[in-house]
């Protein structure tokens, strides 16, 4: 198994950008930042080269699969964040249940195990037509792409939500936002109000937010009993699992829940937010979390539909409807009656990883349906699930059955952490 | 410890081994049975206490369970679905997947006290599960060894309540021996039977 470190190849590459000088490219699509000539980046390419845009949930775990099922396909990870925090279970960060820290993995294990060449930098553009990812400092080529960018927030849709910044959180992409939003309900005096909005279908993660609702509820219960959350939702109703977070929220006197109040506006220096039917609501701490779309690479790439918004797939390979050889998995997609979810971009990443190195390889493509679990914590020390197992038909995925928990438990929230330790290692280790 | 450089020796004579086109994932019903290592830890070698481990799993015991889950005769919501979806892909060739599999002890820690009253109270357990606690296909009754101890106890937890094959007329007598067992002497079971095979 050929492998290199980091600092090798970063070092080809310099060997490459020094050497290289290639003729513009072939492709109309945009190339925002070069200027000059862009450079190859990693040339004297021996066999079949994968790239993975983004080491996320998807992304990770589809570059670990191609690796693991042929090692002879060479495969580039690109991710800018040196670090990966898990958003499923980042709301117990919020409570205090969770540090950041144990939601925090390195991607050292897909270097070392498995010979991905994880590559810290952004894509900021796809080349569909010259087969290329351009880099701020040059391009690479590839055979197949995955791509794996989850969300961006459409943050024009709410007035003043540009303009206030860190002033308003959206915490919905874990990390340093998770761990100021923490501290700003910390900080929240003692019979404050906290406030937190709902974005309309399809976002990331559809219990996650009434899973907040929960933990914010919690911390509020047991460290400040005057102080009060007020949670607006944009859809009529609770979108996931609704008579189980229901029942869960009969412990929390202290949770307002408002259905169909979609947030239009926010306005930090009055703290205040507006609904779309005019309501004024004050907070002491706001949580805004935006509606969303595809992230900017997959839109500027067009590999989106018409809503502008999420990308569509073959249910069997997920390569985009729109572009060849281009594979979309995770929260970007839609169109497969699956949920934005954690489990189910894991899913996808392994099919398409299959999908990928039998195509390669001049093989046939295995039928393989997703699955997905949802796991919420409506406490310190409960939590429930919803679980979808899929087939596919005719080409199609098709939900075999949804179950639900029965209620919240001790031995669910055991569950909830086994699937957290496992999946953490499917993705990274 | 040990269970990790059995791990790590594995994947290095794995990817020694490896031809170039032909992954070591290339094996009969990896595909069909990767969903699973969501929960249950790649290549059925589970790293979580509550979620038991599949890597060398007798492939009638695998089945068994997965027929008890569908049919609702093993309750449980998350495990339900996933059967179905089992059975559509099927479920000889996940079976054998597992089966196939180094088996591979929970690496989850234990502690030595519990491990001797547990093995101390072993004996109305030996008489299906054996002596070495590897089970009996013949009686039904699956092999412990080195399973999560998490997992052993939460079974024993819902045998006793009657929530898990409730009704089986085959696990009365079973049923009756936990419900005479306390819980923390189940415990105590359980981190002996998961000690073994370590």
């Amino acid at each position: 198994m050929a492998r290199m470190t980091r600092r090798q190849f970063l070092q080809a590459s310099g060997v490459a950008l020094a050497a290289t000088s290639v003729a513009g490219c072939a492709s109309g699509g945009g190339s925002p930042t070069a200027t000059s000539t862009p450079a190859d980046l990693a040339p004297n390419r021996k066999g079949r080269r994968v790239i993975v845009v983004g080491g996320g949930w998807g992304g990770a775990t589809a570059a670990k699969y191609i690796r693991m099922q042929d090692p002879a396909i060479e495969v580039i990870l690109l991710e800018p964040n040196t670090r990966f925090v898990s958003c499923p279970f980042s709301n117990l960060v919020l409570s205090g249940v969770r540090s950041i820290d144990t939601l925090t993995f390195g991607y050292d294990e897909l270097r070392k195990r498995h010979g991905v060449k994880v590559m810290h930098e952004a894509a900021t553009a796809l080349e569909p037509d010259a087969r290329r990812v351009r880099l701020a400092r040059g391009f690479l080529t590839y055979d197949r792409l995955v791509v794996a960018p989850g969300i961006d927030f459409q943050t024009e849709q709410i007035d003043g939500l540009a303009e206030a910044g860190d002033r308003v959180l959206h915490a919905w992409k874990a990390g340093p936002q998770t761990v100021a939003l923490a501290g700003q309900l910390k900080e929240m005096r003692d019979d404050g109000v906290f406030v937190m909005s709902i974005p309309p279908a399809a976002y990331r993660c559809p219990p996650g937010p009434y899973e907040r609702a929960c933990q914010v509820a919690w911390y509020l219960k047991t460290r400040k009993p005057r102080a009060k959350l007020i949670v607006l939702d944009a859809n009529q109703n609770v979108i996931s699992k609704p008579a189980l977070f229901r029942a869960a929220w009969q412990a929390y006197p202290n949770l307002e829940y408002r259905a169909s109040s979609k947030v239009v506006k926010v306005d930090p220096t009055a703290r205040e937010v507006t609904t779309e039917f005019g309501d004024k609501v004050r907070y002491d701490v706001v949580n805004v979390i935006p509606p969303q779309r595809a992230a900017a690479i997959a839109v500027q790439a067009d590999l989106v539909g018409i809503d502008k918004r999420w990308c569509e797939v073959n249910h069997v390979t997920y390569e985009s409807v729109k572009a060849k050889d281009i594979h979309v998995v995770g929260d970007s997609t839609i169109g497969i009656p699956a949920p934005k979810s954690g489990t189910v971009a894991n899913s996808m990443g392994k099919i398409a990883a299959i999908a990928v190195v039998n195509l390669l390889n001049g093989r046939p493509v295995p039928e393989m349906p997703p699955i997905n679990t949802c796991y919420s914590w409506v406490s310190d020390s409960e939590a429930m699930a919803v679980v979808n197992a899929y087939r596919i038909e005719n080409g199609k995925v098709v939900q075999i059955e949804q179950k639900l928990t029965p209620g919240q438990s001790a031995l669910y929230a055991q569950h909830a952490t086994a699937w957290a330790t496992s999946i953490w290692a499917d993705i990274l280790a | 410890m040990r269970a990790l450089l059995i791990v790590t020796a594995m994947v290095a004579a794995v990817a020694a081994a490896a031809p170039a086109s032909a992954g070591p994932a290339d094996t009969p019903g990896f595909t069909k049975a990767f969903s699973c290592s969501a929960c249950h830890g790649g290549a059925g070698a589970s790293r979580a206490d509550a979620v038991p481990v599949l890597a060398g799993m007798p492939a009638w015991y695998f089945k068994k369970a997965i027929d008890d889950y569908a049919s609702g005769r093993r309750p449980s919501p998350e495990m339900e679905p996933f059967s179905k979806m089992i059975r559509t892909l099927g479920v000889d060739d996940v079976a054998g997947y597992f089966a196939a599999q180094p088996r591979a002890a929970s690496p989850v820690k234990l502690d030595g006290a519990a491990i001797g009253r547990g093995r101390t109270a072993s004996s109305a357990c030996a008489s299906c599960h054996g002596a070495d606690g590897r089970g009996d296909q013949a009686k039904g009754a699956p092999d412990l060894t080195g399973q999560p101890s998490g997992y052993l106890l939460n079974q024993m937890k819902l045998f006793k309540a009657e929530k898990r094959s409730p009704g089986d007329a085959n696990l009365t007598a079973v049923k009756a021996v936990m419900k005479g067992i306390d819980d923390a002497t189940l415990a105590d079971l359980a981190a002996y039977y998961s000690s073994l095979g370590r």
